[in-house]
């Protein structure tokens, strides 16, 4: 049902690599690129700035980690880091009067430049030790810019952002920005999905799997690995730029902590490592989970009249939250694009219960 | 069947995305605060206390029927300290007409400050955000209301100089957690010590500081004449044990508003004894306001939370807030009987407070145009083994080093965002 597969013929390599061959995966991308195109016009102003804003930048800078951690197999702990630096560069540069199109750029090769130092610890360390050298780079970073007043923006640490424009459009309308964001969103969406089906991709995979064995095979994993913290980390000074301009407009070093690090690595492990999808869900669920449940609890306590103390009131959220996430990890542990996937699979294959093969 | 599908999908996704927003109109009579606050990540230390007792506040001034015939509705929800979610909360209060945002977050107040300014919503700042937002001027819908970390680095120097006589050639040490929030005072201490010829020594300690035990034995050997140690929640009370464990005299050892009764619990109550502390408005239950929510709101079994903390500092913290908010409430009504109730109608009222003590909780406050701090009065007091003592009365001091350091802040903010 649904995803019918009758008449799908390939008559070339090219037609059978593409991103989606089955109509109905092309007239679900296509919905939902104009459900998001459409959104500002039809939606309340605070489901666009509370909801779909935060949740496209999350998305990127998910996609950005998920590239690195997902694709080339290799743990950030400090990617709240790399968003930071992406953030200051860019503001710093626009301040100087640099237009935002550049300095944008510039915030992702500031990122892409310290990312790759740090990311070079990766040729020697692996698994947990690699870990710890990214969770340095937190910590370093995070001091730096906190004890450098040039940095951060002088006592108050707090840097507002210069009014800026894309293209002509000021980024201080809400509307400009959602569509910046959405458009640099489409943009890393589109390039991390074309990696998957490039020999970049394969190269990526083949040292996620063994570096010995992409070695053998005669995939330099020195260079790989390089490229993997090149590329990642310039996605994340990107959507650290976009953070930084289109949504928070004032930026100061507590934004950027350890939290915003934590928050991504269970974004991408929640949606689905290596998956495409999965930090969409996963962003999803990690942004707003919180505050639904909290609205829920909220409304479920008014609506009964229970008495339960504010206490009470703050921390049961949570703790269905954190149910929530052991649930459905219990239930799919490759992540919520694992669920969507098993579903579309089911589907394909109806009324049959598997694929025959 | 395909087309259909899609169409049936699009529709159904156009629908749920669509929950109508409440707002509350000016028919029902309510007027809305929204209480966005941190009860579960890093501020949850004080948010307990300090939104119970706002919210006793507000319940009585309910109770007595309200300002003017108004409601005062206390939209209290959990922000976690985490941007989106706050972002999120504000952006919901404003779809539904708040007035005013009271965080009681630095970061949260920080970053709202653009958009506070550009929708004319009363931020309230209390005790956290920025210090330079006292500049009502280049600051007008942001409110701190409360003596900011400058004054009350002013104060406590003040205090001593009392103590003392004068300061000359004395040695004062500065223990803080090395964020920019335990560094701010710095600049004012060390231009009161180039004032008034006494030497600061700093000693930062790591965040969230649960472990100071490298930085006090420093401290012991500088022989400090006075000591004021800066952080807040957890580092408050390792600092004060610390301190203790090393010998220094407790009554020369000095903190913030950031001191309550639960850490005293934490360090030991008699082995605190004699420690002070900033207090921007009276503690414990004898303030006449504090005994009236005991009668209209506690005693009826209306509360918000827990009997034993009404009266505590943070709980009255709270009180002294809603105090000045709904006094607010009371002067735009004044002003302006008709309305429109909005943001910029409320901050008429706001920067229209003088005088205004509530009764003796609070030391006169006076919140103008150009001053949003209030005054910048305080008292010190002692714990004395069993409460915090008032040592001084109401006083204010060093406003001109502070003023310097306020207008030194707005001209950079005001040339950042250009």
């Amino acid at each position: 049902m649904f995803y019918r597969r009758a008449g799908i013929r390939h008559t070339s390599y090219r037609s059978e690599r593409r991103l989606w061959p089955l109509p109905f995966d092309r007239g679900l991308v296509a919905a939902v690129v104009v459900l998001l195109l459409v959104a500002p016009l039809v939606v309340e102003r605070l489901y666009l700035i509370g909801y779909l804003m935060p949740w496209i930048i999350w998305s990127t800078a998910a996609l950005g980690l998920n590239f690195l951690m997902g694709g080339a197999g290799q743990i950030h702990l400090g990617y709240g880091a790399i968003i930071a630096i992406g953030a200051y560069a860019s503001t710093h540069l626009a301040r100087a009067g640099v237009p935002f199109e550049i300095a944008a750029l510039g915030g992702g090769l500031a990122s892409a430049v310290i990312g790759s130092a740090f990311g070079a610890t990766a040729l020697r360390v692996k698994g947990l030790y690699l870990a710890m050298a990214t969770l340095a780079m937190q910590s370093v970073v995070d001091f730096l810019i906190t004890h450098v007043p040039w940095i951060s923006g002088g006592g108050q640490a707090t840097l507002t952002v210069p009014p800026a424009r894309f293209l002509g459009a000021d980024l201080r309308v809400d509307l400009a920005a959602y569509y910046v964001a959405l458009s640099v969103c489409a943009v890393v969406t589109l390039f991390v999905l074309n990696v998957g089906r490039s020999s970049f991709g394969r190269a990526l995979a083949a040292v996620r799997e063994k570096d010995y064995a992409a070695a053998v095979i005669g995939v330099d994993p020195f260079r790989y690995k390089l490229l993997a913290f090149w590329v990642s980390s310039f996605i994340g000074g990107v959507a650290g730029a976009v953070l930084a301009f289109c949504y928070y407009r004032a930026i100061s070093p507590d934004q950027f902590h350890l939290d915003l690090s934590i928050q991504l690595v269970a974004m991408v492990i929640v949606g689905g490592l290596g998956s495409v999808l999965g930090p969409f869900f996963g962003a999803a669920l990690i942004l707003f989970a919180p505050i639904l449940l909290n609205q829920a609890v909220g409304a479920l306590a008014a609506a009964f009249g229970l008495g339960i103390s504010a206490d009470l009131r703050a921390h049961l959220p949570l703790v269905l939250y954190g149910a929530l996430i052991m649930g459905f990890l219990l239930a799919e542990p490759l992540g919520l694009a694992k669920i969507y996937d098993n579903v579309r699979k089911y589907f394909l294959v109806w009324p049959f219960r598997h694929a025959p093969r | 069947m395909k087309r259909r599908t899609f169409l049936t999908a699009a529709g159904a996704a156009m629908v749920g995305m669509q929950f109508p927003i409440r707002l509350a109109s000016a028919q029902e009579k309510v007027i809305r605060f929204a209480m966005p606050q941190d009860f579960t990540r890093v501020y949850t230390f004080v948010t307990v206390e300090y939104s119970q007792g706002q919210r006793d506040y507000i319940s009585m001034v309910n109770a007595k029927g309200g300002v003017n015939g108004y409601q005062i509705l206390a939209d209290v929800t959990d922000h976690a300290n985490d941007l989106p979610r706050a972002l999120e909360a504000y952006e919901r209060a404003k779809a539904q007409g708040a007035l005013l945002v009271d965080p009681l977050s630095t970061p949260v107040a920080r970053a709202l400050v653009p958009r506070a300014t550009a929708d004319k919503i009363n931020l309230i700042t209390a005790f956290s955000g920025r210090s330079d937002a006292a500049d009502g001027e280049t600051f007008p819908f942001v409110f701190p209301m409360s003596p900011n970390y400058w004054t009350q680095a002013g104060l406590l120097i003040d205090f001593f100089r009392q103590q003392d006589g004068d300061l000359k050639g004395k040695k004062i040490c500065f223990v803080h957690i090395d964020t920019p929030f335990g560094k701010e005072p710095i600049p004012v201490l060390e231009a009161l010590a180039a004032k008034q010829g006494f030497t600061v020594q700093a000693f930062p300690y790591t965040p969230p500081g649960n472990d100071q035990s490298a930085i006090w034995p420093q401290v012991r050997r500088a022989k400090p004449d006075w000591v004021v140690f800066w952080g807040a929640g957890v580092g408050q009370t390792v600092a004060l044990t610390e301190a203790i464990r090393n010998g220094i005299p407790m009554n020369r050892v000095s903190s913030s508003v950031w001191l309550s009764e639960s850490d005293m619990d934490v360090v030991g109550r008699a082995q605190a004894a004699g420690v002070i502390k900033l207090e921007p408005c009276a503690s414990g239950r004898s303030p006449k306001l504090i005994q009236d929510i005991i009668k209209t709101v506690i005693e009826p079994g209306k509360g918000a939370g827990d009997k034993a903390k009404v009266g505590t500092a943070y709980y009255n913290y709270g009180v002294m807030m809603a105090a000045l908010m709904v006094e607010g409430v009371r002067k735009a009504f004044e002003k302006a009987p008709n309305g429109p109730i909005d943001g910029p109608w409320l901050n008429a009222g706001l920067t229209s407070i003088s005088n205004f003590e509530a009764e003796g909780l609070i030391p006169p406050t006076t919140v103008t145009t150009t001053d949003h701090q209030g005054g910048g009065r305080c008292r010190i007091a002692r714990w004395d083994g069993a409460k915090f003592a008032p040592a001084t009365d109401w006083f204010s001091a060093n406003q001109d080093v502070v003023w310097a350091e306020i207008k030194k802040s707005t001209d950079a903010f005001k040339a950042s965002g250009k």
